[in-house]
C-alpha cells in the first residue's frame, strides 16, 4: 500500500457531486429501495428522513459500495461508477460512517487510522510510526478532535470512535462522507460536537450525506431534506420551506390504514398489568404505565428508543428498578422462569436469537416454555401426550410444516413465527408482550397474527405491541404511549391513533 | 421419537421450502447409530476373516469389556457437548477416582461395593467444580477443563506419591475380566445401564430436555423460563460423575492405576471423539449417548483391528482421527442442504455460518 498522503495528494482534494440515479435494490423479494434518485452536493449537509425500514441505510450502503445495486446508475463528479465495492468506494473518495462504528478494538486509534495504508518506514516490513503520528495529530487539529493516538480504540467512547471513524475518511483522503444515524447513540453534548464537525467539513466543501430521525438536529443542520417512504423517494425539502408537520406527513404517508378494531369500553375491566417508575441506566427512566385485562396496548417508538429494554425488563431478562405488579401481586424477583410462571409472557423481536431452537424439532420448540407442566408418567413425559398438545397448539396458529418432527429451521419465517405464538400461547399468559410479532414474515403470517392477537384479546388476555410498524400499531391497539429516549413522552388513545399522530409522537413530538 | 406427523393447519399445502427433501444418503447418515453398529460389524467380519482369532468368545468380551471405560467416559462427554461445552478434565477425574478407589482396596481390601459411591461422590465433586468454574467464573469450558484436567492430574499424582495400584482383591478382578454369562462380561452391565438410563433421561425428563435447548440456544431458553445456569453446572457435575464411574471400571478392568492412569491414552480426546462420531456436535443442541456408546465399541474394534491386521500400531490413531473427521463432514452434509462438495469446501464457501459461544442468560 502507499502511504497516505503519497496515494492522493492533499492538494488534489476536489469539490465533488454524487448522483445515484433509479437505483434499485431489493432483498429475496421485498424490495428496499425501488427508482431513486438522489444528488448529494458539495458543501451541502444533505440528510435522509424516513420510518424505519424506510430504506435510508440502504441507499447510504448501496452508494458505499456495501450493498450491490439491482439497477440504476451512480456517478461521481459526472463519470459513471460500475460495480462498486467498500475497498473501491473508498479509493474514489466515499467513506461511511457506521451507526454503530466498525473499529478494531484491539488496536490504538493510529493504527486504526491508518489501516490498510500504513506508511512503510525505512527498513522493509516496518512501519513509520513517526510519521503518522504527525499525520494524525494534523487531522486530529483540523477537525478539533481530542483523541489520544495511542489509546486502544475499545476504550474510546462511542462518540470518539465515530470522530475517529470521520478523521479516518480524511486519512483516506475521502471527499464524499456518509454518516448513518450517528447520533443515536450520542448523549447531547455529543452530538453537537459531532453537528460541529460536520459544520467545518461542510465549510471545506465535502459532500456530505446523514440519517436522523432527530428533527431538532435535522432542521438545525441540514442544507436540504429528502424523506424516503417504503423503499421510494417521496419528497425533497430545503428545511426553511417545510415544517415540522408537513415533514411527519411526508415520512409516515397518507392515512391508509383502517381502524378495523371496534371501539372497546374497557373501563370496567381490571388492570393487569401496573409498571410504575421502572428505570435502567442508559437505557430508560421512570416508565410508567399500566393495562386492562383484554386491551391492547402499542409501545410505539424508534429503534433504540428503549421500547424493548423496558419489555425485556418487565418480563425479567434485564434488571431495572421501579415496581411491576401483575394481577395486584408485586412481581418483585424478575426472572423468565418467574413471570411465565405468573402468567406474563415475552415473545422477543430478535426471533433467531431469542426465540428459536434452530435445529431443534417443531415439536420441542412449541412445547419448550412449558416442559415442566407437561403430562407424565412418574418422572417421565409421555411423547404421545406431548405431541398431541403441540399438534393442537400449532393447529391454533395455522403452523404449516411437514411433520412436527422436523427441525424448526426449515420452517419459513412466517411459520416460526406461528410456531413462537402457539409456544407463548401453550402458556396460557394473563399478559402478553410482543415484541415486533410480524417482523419477517410474509402478508399470510401477518393476517394470521393479526387474528390470533385480536381474538386473544378478546379472550380477556392483556396485551402490549412493541412495533416500528406505526400501520400495525394503529390497526391493532385501543391505546398507544410512545417512548422517545427512554421516557414515555405521550399517549393517545382510541380514534385519535393515527399515523401521522403516531408518526411525531415517536420523534418526541406531539406531547402535551 | 413418536414419528406421529400429523396434517397441520388448514392450509393443505405449504412452501415449498418448508417441506423436507432429503435424499436417500442424507437419510443413511441421520441414523447414525444403525449405521455404526453396521460399520463396527463390517470391521469386525473383515479382521475376523483374516484372522479368525479375532472372532473367539474371549476376544469378543474382552473387546465389550475394554471398551467400557470409555464408553462411559463418552456418555458423560455427550452430555457436556449437548450444553455446546466440552470436558478435557474426564481423564484426571477418572485417574483420581481409580486411584483413590485403588488404594483403599489395596491397602484395605475396600469392598467393591463401598467404592462405588465413593467414585461417584469424587467425580460429582470435580464435576460440580467445571460447572461452577464455566457458569460463574464466565471462563470457555475448553480453558475450564483444560485448566483443572492439570489441577485434577496434580491431585492424582500427590494421591499416589511414589505407590502406585497393582494388587486388587480378587472380587475386582472378576467384574472387570469375567463374564456374567457367555460372552457377556460383567463390565457390559455399568455401561449398558448408563447408556440406557441416560438415553431416557434425556428425551423424556424435563432435565434432559433443557440440555437440547440451553445447547441449542442459551439466549432462548433462559426466555422460555429454564434455569439456565442450574442446567449447566448439572450437565458438567453429570459428566463429572460419569467419568468417576468411568475410573471404577477402569480400575477393576485393568486391576492396577497409577499417577499416569487416564490421561496417559489421552482418554479425553477419545471420549470427545467417540461423541462426535456418535452424532453429536460441538455447537450444541444436538445428538444423544446410545451413538456414543456404539462409537466408543466403534473405537475398540477398529484400534484392535488395527493391531490384529499387523499395520503398524503408530497407525491407530491416526484411524481415529480420520473416523473423527469422516463422521464431521458425514455431519455438515446430513444436517445442512448443502451438497458433498459444498461440505468438503468448509464454512467459507456460503455455507452456514457456525453460531458463537453461549451466553448464559441475563445481560446487564
Amino acid at each position: 500500500m502507499e502511504p497516505a498522503s503519497a496515494g492522493r495528494p492533499q492538494s488534489g482534494f476536489a469539490p465533488t457531486e454524487y448522483e445515484a440515479v433509479g437505483i434499485d435494490k431489493s432483498f429475496s423479494s421485498h424490495a428496499a429501495l425501488s427508482d431513486v434518485s438522489v444528488t448529494f452536493l458539495p458543501g451541502e449537509i444533505h440528510t435522509l428522513v424516513g420510518e424505519n425500514g424506510a430504506g435510508k441505510s440502504t441507499l447510504l450502503r448501496v452508494m458505499s459500495g456495501i450493498y450491490t445495486r439491482d439497477g440504476g446508475s451512480l456517478r461521481l463528479g459526472g463519470r459513471d461508477l460500475g460495480n462498486l465495492t467498500p475497498r473501491s468506494a473508498q479509493q474514489l473518495g466515499i467513506y461511511l460512517v457506521p451507526q454503530e462504528p466498525t473499529l478494531m478494538g484491539p488496536l490504538s486509534a493510529l493504527e486504526n487510522l491508518f489501516l490498510g495504508i500504513l506508511p512503510r518506514g525505512r527498513l522493509p516490513f516496518t512501519v513509520d510510526w513517526k510519521r503518522m503520528r504527525e499525520t494524525a495529530g494534523g487531522y486530529f487539529a483540523q477537525l478539533g478532535l481530542d483523541i489520544d493516538p495511542a489509546q486502544t480504540a475499545s476504550t474510546l467512547s462511542i462518540a470518539q470512535q465515530q470522530q475517529l471513524e470521520c478523521a479516518r475518511a480524511l486519512v483516506h483522503q475521502c471527499n464524499v462522507i456518509f454518516f448513518d444515524e450517528p447520533t443515536s447513540s450520542l448523549t447531547g453534548p455529543e452530538t453537537e460536537i459531532l453537528l460541529d464537525l460536520m459544520r467545518r467539513l461542510r465549510e471545506r466543501s465535502f459532500t456530505l450525506g446523514f440519517i436522523s430521525h432527530r428533527l431538532d438536529e435535522v432542521f438545525e443542520i441540514s442544507d436540504r431534506i429528502t424523506v424516503l417512504r417504503d423503499a421510494k423517494i417521496v419528497a425533497e425539502f430545503l428545511p426553511e420551506q417545510v415544517t415540522r408537520t408537513e415533514l411527519v406527513a411526508a415520512m409516515v404517508g397518507k392515512e391508509i390504514a383502517k381502524r378495523h378494531r371496534r371501539q372497546r369500553d374497557l373501563s370496567g375491566a381490571e388492570t393487569v398489568l401496573e409498571v410504575s417508575g421502572l428505570s435502567a441506566s442508559r437505557a430508560f427512566s421512570e416508565i410508567s404505565f399500566s393495562v386492562r385485562r383484554g386491551e391492547v396496548l402499542g409501545l410505539a417508538g424508534l429503534v433504540g428508543s428503549g421500547r424493548t429494554e423496558i419489555a425485556e425488563s418487565i418480563f425479567g431478562v434485564r434488571s431495572a428498578t421501579g415496581s411491576v405488579v401483575l394481577d395486584g401481586k408485586p412481581f418483585g424477583r424478575r426472572s423468565p422462569a418467574a413471570a411465565i410462571q405468573a402468567g406474563l409472557i415475552y415473545l422477543p423481536e430478535d426471533r433467531g436469537h431469542h426465540g428459536v431452537f434452530a435445529n431443534v424439532e417443531l415439536e420441542r420448540n412449541i412445547t419448550a416454555a412449558v416442559v415442566p407442566a407437561l403430562p407424565r408418567v412418574g418422572p417421565l413425559l409421555r411423547p404421545a401426550a406431548e405431541n398431541e398438545i403441540a399438534a393442537k397448539a400449532a393447529e391454533r396458529t395455522h403452523v404449516v410444516a411437514a411433520s412436527l418432527q422436523t427441525p424448526i429451521k426449515s420452517l419459513s419465517g412466517g411459520n416460526q413465527q406461528r410456531a413462537m405464538f402457539s409456544r407463548w400461547l401453550l402458556a396460557e399468559p394473563r399478559v402478553a408482550i410482543f415484541d415486533e410479532p410480524t417482523r419477517g414474515v410474509d402478508v399470510g403470517a401477518k393476517a394470521d397474527i393479526y387474528r390470533i392477537i385480536d381474538s386473544i384479546s378478546d379472550g380477556g388476555i392483556a396485551i402490549v405491541i412493541i412495533s416500528s410498524e406505526l400501520e400495525e400499531l394503529v390497526v391493532l391497539c385501543d391505546r398507544v404511549i410512545a417512548i422517545y429516549e427512554g421516557r414515555v413522552v405521550s399517549e393517545v388513545a382510541g380514534d385519535e391513533i393515527t399515523l401521522e399522530r403516531l408518526g411525531s409522537m415517536i420523534v418526541g413530538e406531539g406531547a402535551r | 421419537m413418536t414419528g406421529i406427523s400429523p396434517s397441520l393447519g388448514p392450509t393443505p399445502a405449504g412452501p415449498a421450502s418448508d417441506r423436507q427433501r432429503v435424499s436417500a444418503s442424507r437419510r443413511l447418515l441421520r441414523q447414525r447409530e444403525p449405521l455404526l453398529v453396521v460399520l463396527t460389524l463390517a470391521v469386525f467380519l473383515v479382521t475376523f476373516a483374516v484372522n479368525s482369532g479375532f472372532g473367539t468368545s474371549g476376544n469378543i468380551s474382552f473387546l465389550l469389556a475394554d471398551a467400557m471405560p470409555l464408553a462411559i467416559l463418552a456418555v458423560g462427554q455427550t452430555i457436556v457437548c449437548i450444553v455446546r461445552g466440552i470436558d478435557l478434565s474426564v481423564a484426571s477425574i477418572l485417574g483420581v477416582a481409580a486411584v483413590s478407589t485403588g488404594f483403599l482396596a489395596q491397602d484395605h481390601n475396600a469392598s467393591v461395593w463401598l467404592m462405588l459411591p465413593l467414585a461417584l461422590a469424587i467425580g460429582t465433586c470435580l464435576g460440580l467444580v467445571n460447572g461452577l468454574f464455566v457458569v460463574f467464573a464466565r471462563i470457555p469450558p475448553i480453558i475450564v477443563t483444560l485448566g483443572t484436567l492439570i489441577v485434577y492430574q496434580g491431585i492424582q499424582l500427590l494421591i499416589c506419591g511414589s505407590q502406585t495400584v497393582v494388587t486388587v482383591p480378587t472380587s475386582y478382578i472378576t467384574l472387570g475380566n469375567r463374564n456374567l454369562f457367555s460372552d457377556i462380561p460383567y463390565m457390559l452391565v455399568p455401561g449398558l445401564v448408563v447408556t440406557v438410563v441416560m438415553a431416557i433421561v434425556l428425551r423424556r425428563t424435563s432435565w434432559g430436555r433443557s440440555l437440547y435447548a440451553v445447547g441449542s440456544n442459551a439466549d432462548a431458553a433462559f426466555r422460555a423460563g429454564i434455569r439456565v445456569n442450574a442446567v449447566l453446572v448439572s450437565a458438567y457435575t453429570v459428566c463429572g460423575m460419569l467419568a468417576g464411574l468411568g475410573g471404577l471400571a477402569f480400575l477393576v478392568h485393568y486391576d492396577s492405576a497409577n499417577g499416569q492412569s487416564g490421561i496417559e491414552t489421552n482418554i479425553q480426546l477419545w471420549s470427545i471423539a467417540a461423541a462426535l462420531i456418535g452424532g453429536t456436535t460441538l455447537t450444541g443442541g444436538k445428538g444423544g449417548v446410545v451413538g456414543s456408546f456404539i462409537a466408543a465399541l466403534f473405537l475398540e474394534v477398529t484400534i484392535e483391528a488395527v493391531i490384529v491386521l499387523g499395520v503398524p500400531q503408530v497407525w491407530d490413531s491416526a484411524a481415529v482421527g480420520i473416523l473423527l473427521l469422516a463422521a464431521i463432514l458425514a455431519d455438515r452434509y446430513q444436517t445442512s442442504g448443502i451438497s458433498l462438495r459444498q461440505a468438503l469446501a468448509g464454512p467459507f464457501h456460503r455455507g452456514p455460518q457456525f453460531g458463537h459461544e453461549h451466553g448464559t442468560g441475563r445481560r446487564r
